[in-house]
């Protein structure tokens, strides 16, 4: 349809035909207060705030709600359309209270803004005010409903963008009250949202409450540095001290949302730091100076590896660090002549090499019409790309999961496959072979074998013949035992359906890290470093925890002669073991770059000033490497760092990128049938199989160093083992039972919990959490004793 | 002849007695010097002497750390901290008001909103060492509760004019 032509003000504009007068008005920077409207939540218009003047019409008309029509002509600001929007404006102050110095949204308050444009100084108003009993939501979410100005926004929220109605009204008129209807805490991974479109007080922070006023803050844009996403955020700090965390618009990534975990997540921030450098004298660790240390430091790794040689020194950084830190990281260990660099902490098969780059924006997932999800608890993991996976859901995508446990998600399945991860490459097999059968292609050798069930051919059908179809691998696939096939799978797949992959990483920078150069090119992966203990360790803010075998972990930090850690938080196990502890600065301290899953650069400042003696990672290295001698390392800024790294990579980018699905399915090849791999595991068909999720708040150390959110994690008991009843009742187990979970050589006790949503076969225990860290591996064989 | 009156004059102690008649008239005149600090000069209700945080007849504090003062304040003498306390009301863990920075200008006063912060009329202090010229929370509250009543007393006084 044509553009048509309205008139704003005597000024003419023209509008799409399908917009609001309120976005023509925006779009041209004329304001029109609002209270309900929001532009990524339906119309309501129950604020009447937005109330204009419309030529030929008797009333003033919500702007929020009239669409435009050709040659309408508007007054945003004749006296009619004023006279209106003062009269809504005290009827809303009527019942609100008079509470703004005790209301933590004082100071930015869209109520506070407006009254003081379109209130009067009194009020003809004397009975009574209304008040509305609080609602405990939980950890995060503070309740005032007294100053609830009913505009629902809240509530538009959670049934459009969270997908989870957790918030609704009751009541009409003067006795609509907004709230859970039962009292509960909110289960949503996005809840803080409502925090932000809530245009008072009634919703606020909790752990930011009372701490400071909106004037007295400082703010700066930064990235979320827990999921591969990168949502864009506002660090908000008051002399040097981070207070809290708000979303940052950004159309193509988070658009005004964020996820409670980078939200929330700051709590975590100043927890539980190193504050200063450490040294092990005699067999004790002892703080001092930055000279000594990192002299010490230096010292003792170049006697080390004249006595053990660069092979045995294994260095590891967590996927969380800047694009900066892994650069300068593999560059000293480079020219130190050692190979044996990883970023994969959580990964256990490394047979393909893959490139984590999606070349599209996550934007393009809203207009997909067919997902396969693999793997994967989005939700979770990447509660912003499932907000798109929703969007698209609306439109009528079909989604289909191929899921150890049948998550819920914020838009339903079309149809799911819940099995244990034993079978999940077998599952995959079934759906490609399925596929081939419906495109009628020759069936590839190695599907031969593969049996195709009636789910498998149901989850085909959900991708079959659409034209924009996606692949979503999680974490549980990405650290799956066998996790080489199951993207070498997914690719089969996806060139079938001409589907899109994306292989949602851990950590924030996972894909910066493969820009780096943060894996071994001849050397020894992360896994094999453990498995096979080194003499010397050099690890970046890694911790038990961030690895996928934390008892491997543990034992070769014991047997280790030189253990050399950069880390930001304090840590038994690193306390116990280290010979030298350097505190590293978090993101909201140091100057970096973080590459997206979607391969976009968002590079951020240090917006908080350092906890005691802590350095930016990249300060600390350099230094490292002028100690050494080692070349190339003069760098006076960050900056110039990262465009030493950009010439370095730009070349590898194009060439990794084109080489992606080659390499994958190459390594594909190697295996001629997907039952092989499974009798190199020592895997068979009726075993029981551990699932071994990291919870979405212990997925980094920031995160688990969180109050609130450790808070919302432990609600609900995470550290049971968890069945179906159905394997519960074959293997004689009973809820609440506490049983002995025997996992390789390692063994830990924990009480059962039954719950359907757990595949057969499988026994979920999460990992990320203390009490489980003394188990083995994510995934594989696990015994029972009772 | 103006010689002769000049000469009387002098003789007479004219201008003497007349320097002396003012001493008389002052000395029969009504006093104002006081004895300081036995006597004090009367001042005004609204005299901005040193701080005092009040409380509420029932002795809960009344500020409530809206941080209003803070902000207002010309010279940035109040420095605010603030977190719910146990009862989940809004207060001041820290409320300190430096007198070295502090103009007396009152305007913390007038914009607070349950009448916390106010300016008593206490005025002679003196300050012998470093830190001392911090007013804490606490020594806020005790100047407080040491003048309550006189603090009630001209607030009333002067509440039709506010
Ligand atoms: S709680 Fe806030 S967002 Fe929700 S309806 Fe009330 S005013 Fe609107
Ligand atoms: S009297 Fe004026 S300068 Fe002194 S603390 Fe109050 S506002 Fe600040
Ligand atoms: S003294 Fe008054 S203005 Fe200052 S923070 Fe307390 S209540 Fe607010
Ligand atoms: S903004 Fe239009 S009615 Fe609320």
């Amino acid at each position: 349809m044509s553009d048509i032509e309205i008139e704003i003000d005597d000024k003419k504009y023209s509008a799409k035909p399908d917009q609001m007068v309120i976005q023509v008005a925006d779009a041209a920077g004329i304001y029109i207060p609002r209270f309900c409207y929001h532009k990524h939540l339906r119309v309501a218009a129950n604020c009447r705030m937005c109330l204009v003047e419309v030529e030929k019409s008797p009333k003033t008309l919500p702007a929020c709600a009239t669409p435009v029509t050709p040659g309408m002509k508007i007054f945003t600001k004749s006296p009619k359309a004023i006279a209106a929007q003062k009269a809504v404006m005290e009827f809303l102050l009527i019942n609100h209270p008079l509470d703004c110095p005790i209301c933590d949204q004082g100071g930015e308050c869209e109520l506070q803004d407006l009254a003081m444009g379109f209130g009067s100084s009194h009020s003809c108003y004397e009975e009574g005010k209304r008040s509305v009993k609080d609602q405990n939501l939980g950890p995060l979410i503070a309740t005032d409903m007294t100053r609830c100005i009913q505009c629902t926004r809240c509530v538009r929220f959670g049934e459009e963008i969270a997908g989870l109605c957790e918030l609704g009204a009751t009541g009409r008129g003067e006795n609509l009250e907004i709230g859970t209807y039962v009292e509960r805490t909110m289960q949503s991974e996005m809840s803080g949202n409502i925090i932000d479109v809530c245009p008072v007080g009634a919703l606020t922070s909790k752990p930011f409450r009372f701490t400071a006023r909106a004037w007295e803050l400082d703010q700066f844009p930064s990235i979320a540095p827990h999921d591969c996403v990168g949502s864009n955020i506002f660090i908000h700090t008051r002399g040097g001290e981070v207070m809290r965390v708000v979303p940052r618009e950004n159309e193509t990534i988070n658009q005004t949302w964020i996820s409670d975990r980078d939200r929330f997540s700051y709590e975590g921030l100043t927890a539980n730091r190193v504050a200063e450098p450490h040294i092990r004298i005699d067999g004790k660790l002892k703080s001092t100076d930055w000279q000594r240390a990192l002299e010490f430091a230096v010292l003792k790794l170049q006697n080390s590896l004249e006595k053990k040689g660069a092979n045995e020194l294994a260095a590891l950084i967590s996927p969380n660090s800047t694009l900066e830190e892994f650069y300068l990281f593999q560059k000293l260990l480079r020219q130190l002549g050692c190979d044996n660099i990883d970023h994969r902490l959580r990964q256990i098969d490394f047979s393909d090499s893959f490139f984590p780059r999606a070349n599209f924006s996550l934007a393009e997932l809203e207009e997909s019409d067919g997902i396969l999800l693999i793997g994967s608890h989005l939700q979770m993991e990447q509660p912003l790309a499932a907000v798109r996976v929703r969007k698209a859901f609306l439109k009528g995508a079909a989604i289909a999961a191929i899921n150890p446990v049948d998550f819920r998600f914020s838009f339903s399945l079309k149809e799911k496959n819940i099995i244990a991860p034993h079978h999940l490459v077998n599952a995959l097999a079934g759906v490609a072979k399925s596929l081939c059968e419906m495109n009628s292609k020759s069936i590839p050798e190695f599907l031969k074998n593969s049996s195709v069930s009636e789910t498998d051919k149901k989850i085909a059908m959900c991708l079959f013949s659409k034209k924009n179809n996606f692949i979503l691998l999680g974490a549980l696939a990405m650290n799956h035992p066998e996790a080489a096939l199951i993207r070498a799978l997914a690719d089969f797949i996806s060139e079938m359906t001409h589907a899109r992959v994306i292989h949602f990483t851990e950590g924030c920078n996972a894909t910066g890290a493969y820009l780096a150069d943060v894996i071994p090119k001849k050397g020894m992966n992360v896994s094999q470093l453990l498995a096979d203990p080194r003499k010397i360790y050099l690890l970046f803010n890694v911790e038990a925890e961030d690895v996928a075998n934390p008892a491997a972990f543990t034992h070769a930090l014991s047997q280790a002669e030189c253990v050399i850690s950069l880390s930001t938080f304090k840590n038994e196990l690193l306390e116990k073991y280290a010979d030298v502890i350097l505190p590293v600065a978090p993101f909201s301290e140091t100057s970096g770059t973080f590459v997206n899953v979607c391969g976009e650069w968002q590079s951020f400042k240090g917006v908080a000033k350092s906890f005691d003696e802590s350095r930016p990672g990249w300060k600390i290295l350099r230094v490292m490497g002028n100690l050494f001698q080692a070349d190339g390392f003069e760098y006076e800024s960050s900056e110039e760092v990262l465009s030493s790294l950009r010439e370095e990579s730009r070349l590898s980018e194009e060439s990794r990128l084109s080489c992606q699905r080659k390499l994958a399915s190459s390594a594909f090849k190697k295996d001629t049938g997907c039952h092989l791999s499974q009798k190199t595991l020592g895997w068979h068909d009726n075993m029981l199989s551990r699932i071994g999720e990291i919870p979405a708040y212990s997925t980094d150390a920031i995160v688990r160093r969180s109050e609130p959110l450790q808070k919302i994690q432990n609600e609900n008991g995470l550290a049971a083992a968890r069945l179906h009843s159905h394997t519960a009742h074959e293997l004689k187990i009973k809820e609440e039972m506490i049983i002995t979970i025997k996992q390789n050589q390692t063994e830990i006790k924990l009480p059962v919990k039954i719950d359907d949503r757990i595949a057969k076969q499988a026994i979920y225990i999460p990992a990320g959490i203390p009490e489980t860290n003394s188990l083995s591996e994510l995934f594989g064989k696990v015994e029972i004793k009772i | 002849m103006r010689r002769l009156f000049k000469l009387i004059k002098t003789f007479s102690l004219w201008e003497l007695l007349m320097g002396l008649m003012l001493t008389v008239k002052y000395f029969f005149k009504s006093k104002v010097t006081v004895q300081y600090p036995e006597e004090r000069t009367p001042n005004s209700p609204r005299f901005r002497g040193i701080h005092a945080l009040r409380r509420y007849p029932n002795g809960e504090e009344r500020c409530i750390a809206c941080k209003l003062c803070e902000a207002v304040c010309p010279a940035l003498a109040i420095t605010i901290e603030a977190e719910p306390r146990e009862d989940g009301t809004r207060r001041t863990t820290s409320y300190e008001i430096d007198l070295f920075k502090c103009v007396y200008c009152g305007l913390c006063e007038e914009s607070c909103p349950v009448d916390s912060i106010v300016l008593t009329r206490f005025d002679d202090y003196h300050i012998t060492q470093r830190g001392q010229n911090i007013l804490t929370k606490e020594k806020l509250l005790a100047i407080g509760d040491r003048y309550e009543e006189d603090l009630a007393k001209d607030r009333a006084e002067d509440a039709r004019y506010r």
